[in-house]
């Protein structure tokens, strides 16, 4: 049962940067509030932990009307500032919920702190109907939602406790990575993936359904949607490609993305060791990825990086993107036994 | 903090353990490829190991490091850091929302 939930400030409880706006600091999310105060008028507390000066939290409090138990502001991880809430608060921290709009601030906490709820802003709007959060009904939906979270974190606890390298873990917990040509179905699903995922996106823009039902029928092109699952959970489709049909021998992937929730799963791993395989066995030499290169994809450089695409030195050009490519001769990234492709 | 590059690479060594979850990399050699075979460094725990080194040397690698090539092993990620560090003395601790 969740006794406190600490929240993040910037883009969290503020529907903004404190530090970057001048004078003015952002107002408060009206939502996040709401849920704030029904979680206290339920006997939950609230928290800060943000990486900002002390005033941030006076203004938060001031601004919203409520009442914080604790308030952890500096430059330690989110995760250091949870420890010492529950220690202030003397509750474990395994009745901690934790709210941040960033995805590596939540990876963070996941994998130190694997007993503390990790909750993105749109999930904290819903989590109030959830049994963790003592609701006074309880709907059929949000159990399920409830519980696909209290799967999630069956999966970081056992994670962290793992003594293994990852892709022992991935086995151990029953990984399933499916590859699958898209089918016009899939449109939709795409299309929410191109406009939610920004950290694990090369393209960096929304791609409307038109667009991709288009590139789903069009021969020119491949398009999959990927699939993952394991014991914990069935995360249904996480992500997708498209690769492009080129004579010239360099094949270009314009579309790649993936949802934070597969991030540390080998799932963009598989998904690039089979767009090698794929544009290799259809004849081409090179594979070509476009990619903005900003603070906030720096796990898309890593994976990218991992399977071996280089950019040109300096080559980062006036659109923010730089071309990330690599040979198909000789070995390529080899594929797990647990992902299967079209 | 402006150590040689072998307390670097303890200390980066260190900060891999911590990211890993993984206790055995403790005696990781410095020349152990990172990412494939090696250590099998993905790109959530090598995102949290740079945003780590941010924090505890100032050096933002995926700024100055387009492709990445320092994460080939923790020899070539101290010597990077050890090259950042001499170039600014002073480094700005780095901070973000």
């Amino acid at each position: 049962m969740i006794k406190c939930v600490v929240w993040d400030i910037d883009n969290t409880l503020l529907d903004g940067v404190y530090l970057e706006s001048a004078g003015q600091p952002p107002a408060p999310d009206p939502q996040l509030v709401a849920v704030a105060r029904e979680l206290a008028d339920r006997g939950i507390l609230n928290a800060l932990a943000s990486r900002n000066p002390p005033e941030a939290a006076d203004y938060v409090s001031e601004a919203t009307g409520l009442r914080f138990a604790a308030a952890e502001c500096g430059w330690d991880s989110k995760a250091g500032s949870i420890g010492r809430i529950a220690a202030e608060l003397g509750i474990g921290t395994d009745a901690i919920a934790f709210v941040d709009d960033d995805m590596l601030e939540r990876a963070e906490v996941a994998a130190t702190r694997p007993e503390v709820l990790v909750l993105t802003p749109e999930d904290a709007a819903d989590a109030p109907g959830w049994p963790d959060f003592s609701p006074p009904v309880i709907t059929a939906e949000a159990r399920r939602r409830g519980e696909l979270y209290a799967a999630r974190q069956r999966r970081q606890a056992e994670a962290a406790a793992f003594g293994g390298s990852r892709d022992d873990f991935l086995r151990h917990a029953g990984t399933r990575v499916a590859i699958r040509l898209a089918g016009p179905d899939d449109a939709p699903r795409l299309h929410e993936l191109s406009v939610r995922t920004h950290q694990l996106n090369s393209a960096g823009t929304p791609v409307s359904e038109a667009e991709l039902a288009a590139l789903i029928g069009s021969a020119a092109n491949m398009v999959v949607t990927v699939a993952l699952a394991d014991v914990f959970a069935d995360d249904g489709v996480v992500g997708g490609a498209v690769l492009e049909r080129n004579d010239d021998g360099s094949w270009p992937v314009p579309i790649l993305m993936m949802s934070c929730r597969a991030l540390g799963r080998g799932v963009l791993d598989a998904l690039l060791a089979w767009l090698c395989q794929a544009a290799r066995d259809g004849g081409a030499s090179q594979l070509a990825v476009p990619c903005v290169v900003s603070e906030r994809n720096v796990p898309m450089r890593l994976a990218l990086a991992a399977a071996g695409l280089r950019a040109a030195a300096g080559e980062v050009g006036a659109d923010g993107r730089a071309l990330f490519t690599r040979s198909l001769d000789g070995p390529l990234p080899g594929l797990a036994d647990w992902v299967t492709v079209p | 903090m402006t150590g040689g590059a072998d307390d670097i690479t303890a200390g980066l060594r260190q900060l891999l353990v911590e990211v890993t979850g993984r206790p055995e990399l403790a005696t990781v050699p410095a020349q152990t490829e990172l990412f494939g075979t090696g250590v099998g460094l993905d790109s959530l725990a090598g995102t949290l190991l740079l945003r780590r080194i941010q924090r505890q040397y100032g050096v933002d690698v995926a700024a100055e490091d387009l492709n990445l090539d320092a994460l080939q092993t923790l020899g070539t990620l101290a010597e990077f850091v050890a090259g950042q560090l001499a170039a600014t003395p002073l480094p700005d601790r780095p901070g973000s929302g």
